[in-house]
């Protein structure tokens, strides 16, 4: 019955729109925006009622927020939590310094552009981003998982050689293991 | 103050004959010294002096006398006194006494110090890496190293795409008439 | 017998530790036997960059540092830079400067408020005071247009006047957060977990805090009675009546406490200047900053932060740009060494909680 097209597609729909209503969010600060996710979280912006919340492991969490540049340091080891997350996953870009690099362009410890090591769905520009505005995007993120087209995670797993050599570039000691999910 | 500021400059030249002092207004001493005296006069001015507080550890690089430039700042909490004590190392060959046994926070600031400008202190004990992971170039906060450059070489960098605002100029210019400005030229590749 | 040590990794990912950096810990059974903290997790060179930018350039990488309470690293570097070109700042703009420090000094109590509670356990404090937060940062955005980064006491005094009716508006949430205050205290104070879990945990004997360069709150928590506003009184503190807490306590209670205390005075103090700021300049030009070159020579100029001590040491070679600009942060000392020499002994439970305590601010360590 699940082969049939047009019963795939209210399935889709329905497990959409569950997933859409249940982000939990890695809680990894990897750079400056961590200081907006608590305000974000608690009582005025509260953001539990789109379904928002913490996740205390990789294994139990849907997104990964980049909150803020990374330094390659940290790069290294968001790739292996990044790994480690379960599908449906996504990610969200935070912070005008995920984008171009922001004010850092010309320092030698920061990545410039992070859709060139992860797959971004959601970028928040801003330095730094309002909870306005990290609602704004977590709003956007689930009308792209209703739309179906928050795929991030499927363009990894299809462009991994190109992935993997970016990073690689950058991590001049990769020391992980090749490919742990 | 005066006094104090007084008391203390003359204590020191007259334990540390090396010692070239400059006051300043205010509650700011400084002392240059060579850098063998560097232990004893810090020991000195702790246990003797009463300046218990190590505020900051510095370095500067200056390139062009082939130096570096190590600054000890301390403070006094009785005497409210800032002592600043300066020594010049040889570039090319940057060895620097230990002090981590007079203030333990001190291992910290030569943890970075090494790392950055590749001072080595002679019996430091401290994990090898401090702020950097993997770092194959030289030190990076020496004045030679090029930040601009090894990030141009290293990350793949997105500032080509500026180019895309060049229709948004040329629509501005369209609809005022005007030449484009010199500097919006400049930004545009 | 005697069982075997296991090397457990708290950090970087991980929901108790203080940002990003990561705690090595040794453990027998639950107690730490070793600790070595590893930091670098976000260090983007500020200081290098420093290098490459103008004076005024460069302070906008400033506030950067130190992510919940930026504005002391602010005053430090406006300071240190008016202190090498000899440049006057006038009476309003320094009444202005304290107004501002003492607001984002209540304000990251807050979120120390939350961070403190939260590692033990206690959500709703959290809930409440990050939430009350909200208000202090409101007036924030209304005087800098910025809720977290202000950029805004700059060399020569600050960016810009207060806005009018600011003064009421401030007033008006002292009285609110008066009021909060007390419920946040009978909630945490109060309660027999926080007691229990927080006395006689996480000590610096007080032989060993002067030793480990301690400064701020854990060192006051220690009955060592220091504080750069009283020692080395900049901007207007010397004119104005405030008193500084300490503890005997020596443990996480202690140094609650002594924050617990040192929010009331900062109302008073803000208070104070609303009531005694004069009216004039508020901003002494500086030229184009493109040709602004400083003498040559260095400073150091010191501010008290939530943490502590923190300074800023910058050294110019006469150019139009800084030699050399090294931020001295409190966390730098207290989170490295002191932070593995307090952690040895305690329970892995409290370890968070003691950093904490400690006021621990991985971007501040970094850079």
């Amino acid at each position: 019955m699940i082969n049939d097209k047009e019963s795939q597609k209210i399935v889709d729909i329905i497990q959409n729109f569950a997933r859409k209503h249940s982000l939990w969010v890695l809680a990894y600060g990897t750079g400056c925006g961590a200081i907006e996710i608590p305000p974000t979280m608690t009582s005025r912006y509260d953001a539990e009622r789109l379904g928002v919340r913490g996740a205390a492991t990789p294994r139990q969490a849907d997104v990964l927020l980049i909150t803020g540049y990374l330094t390659t340091k940290t790069l290294k080891r968001v790739i292996r939590v990044y790994e480690q997350m379960q599908d449906p996953k996504y990610v969200i870009g935070f912070g005008s310094c995920t984008i171009n690099g922001g004010m850092y362009f010309d320092s030698y410890n920061t990545i410039k552009a992070l859709d060139r090591y992860l797959p971004v769905d959601v970028y928040i520009n801003g330095c730094m981003p309002r909870p306005e505005a990290v609602l704004k995007g977590f709003a956007k993120l689930q009308e792209l998982i209703q739309a179906g087209k928050a795929d991030g995670s499927k363009k990894y797993k299809e462009n991994l050689e190109w992935y993997r050599a970016n990073q690689k570039e950058v991590i001049p000691v990769w020391r992980m293991p090749e490919f742990n999910w | 103050m005066e006094e104090l500021k007084k008391n203390i400059v003359n204590k020191i030249t007259g334990h540390f004959a090396d010692a070239a002092v400059k006051a300043y207004d205010g509650n700011r001493v400084d002392f240059t010294v060579k850098k063998e005296t560097i232990p004893a006069i810090l020991f000195y001015l702790k246990d003797e002096m009463g300046y218990n507080h190590l505020s900051h550890i510095s370095c500067v690089d200056w390139i062009e006398e082939k130096e570096f430039e190590l600054i000890f700042i301390l403070w006094s909490y009785t005497d409210h006194i800032k002592v600043f004590v300066h020594t010049r190392i040889d570039r090319e060959n940057p060895v620097m006494d230990n002090i981590d046994m007079i203030w333990r926070q001190a291992n910290t600031y030569e943890r970075e110090i090494k790392e950055m400008y590749g001072i080595h202190f002679e019996g430091l004990e401290a994990p090898e890496e401090f702020l950097l992971e993997d770092w194959q170039d030289m030190p990076p906060m020496r004045r030679d190293f090029d930040t601009e450059a090894y990030a141009r070489k290293t990350f793949w960098d997105r500032r080509e795409a500026r180019a895309d605002a060049q229709d948004v100029r040329e629509t501005i210019t369209k609809r005022t008439g005007e030449e484009l400005p010199d500097v919006a030229k400049k930004y545009t590749r | 017998m005697r069982e075997k040590a296991t090397t457990l990794y708290l950090g970087p990912q991980h929901p108790g530790i203080t940002g990003n950096m990561m705690v090595r810990l040794k453990v027998e059974g639950d107690t730490v036997v070793k600790a070595v903290t590893e930091v670098g997790y976000l260090h983007r060179a500020f200081e290098k960059l420093a290098e490459q930018r103008n004076w005024l350039q460069t302070f906008t990488l400033m506030c950067r540092f130190c992510v919940p309470e930026p504005d002391p690293v602010e005053e430090s570097y406006a300071r240190a830079v008016e202190t090498l070109e000899g440049r006057e700042v006038p009476e309003r703009a320094k009444y202005i400067r304290v107004l501002v420090l003492e607001l984002a000094r209540l304000g990251s109590y807050m979120l120390w408020y939350g961070g403190q509670a939260g590692s033990l356990g206690l959500y709703t404090i959290g809930q409440w005071s990050v939430g009350d937060r909200n208000y202090i940062l409101d007036l924030f955005e209304e005087l800098t247009g910025g809720r977290v980064y202000h950029m805004y006491i700059w060399p020569g005094g600050v960016r810009r006047d207060l806005p009018a009716g600011f003064e009421e508006k401030v007033l008006k949430t002292m009285d609110y957060m008066e009021q909060r205050l007390k419920d946040y205290e009978d909630l945490m104070f109060d309660n027999a977990i926080f007691r229990k879990r927080t006395q006689g945990v996480g000590i610096i004997e007080p032989e060993k805090a002067i030793e480990h360069g301690v400064v701020g709150p854990p060192l006051r928590g220690c009955g060592i009675k220091h504080d750069v506003r009283i020692d080395e009184p900049y901007e207007v503190y010397d004119k104005l009546d405030f008193e500084v807490p300490t503890e005997d306590g020596c443990d996480i209670w202690a140094r609650a406490n002594v924050r617990r205390r040192e929010m009331h005075q900062s109302i008073r103090i803000i208070r104070q200047v609303i009531d005694q700021m004069p009216k004039g300049e508020f901003y002494n030009k500086i030229p184009n900053p493109q040709k602004w070159r400083l003498p040559q020579g260095d400073a150091y100029e010191r501010t008290e932060a939530i943490r502590g001590e923190v300074g800023m040491y910058v050294a110019s070679d006469g150019t139009e740009k800084p030699r050399r600009v090294h931020f001295r942060g409190a966390a730098y000392v207290h989170a490295v060494t002191l932070l593995e020499h307090v952690l040895v002994g305690e329970n892995i439970a409290d370890v968070s909680a003691i950093m904490n305590s400690l006021g621990t601010c991985p971007p501040e360590i970094e850079r």
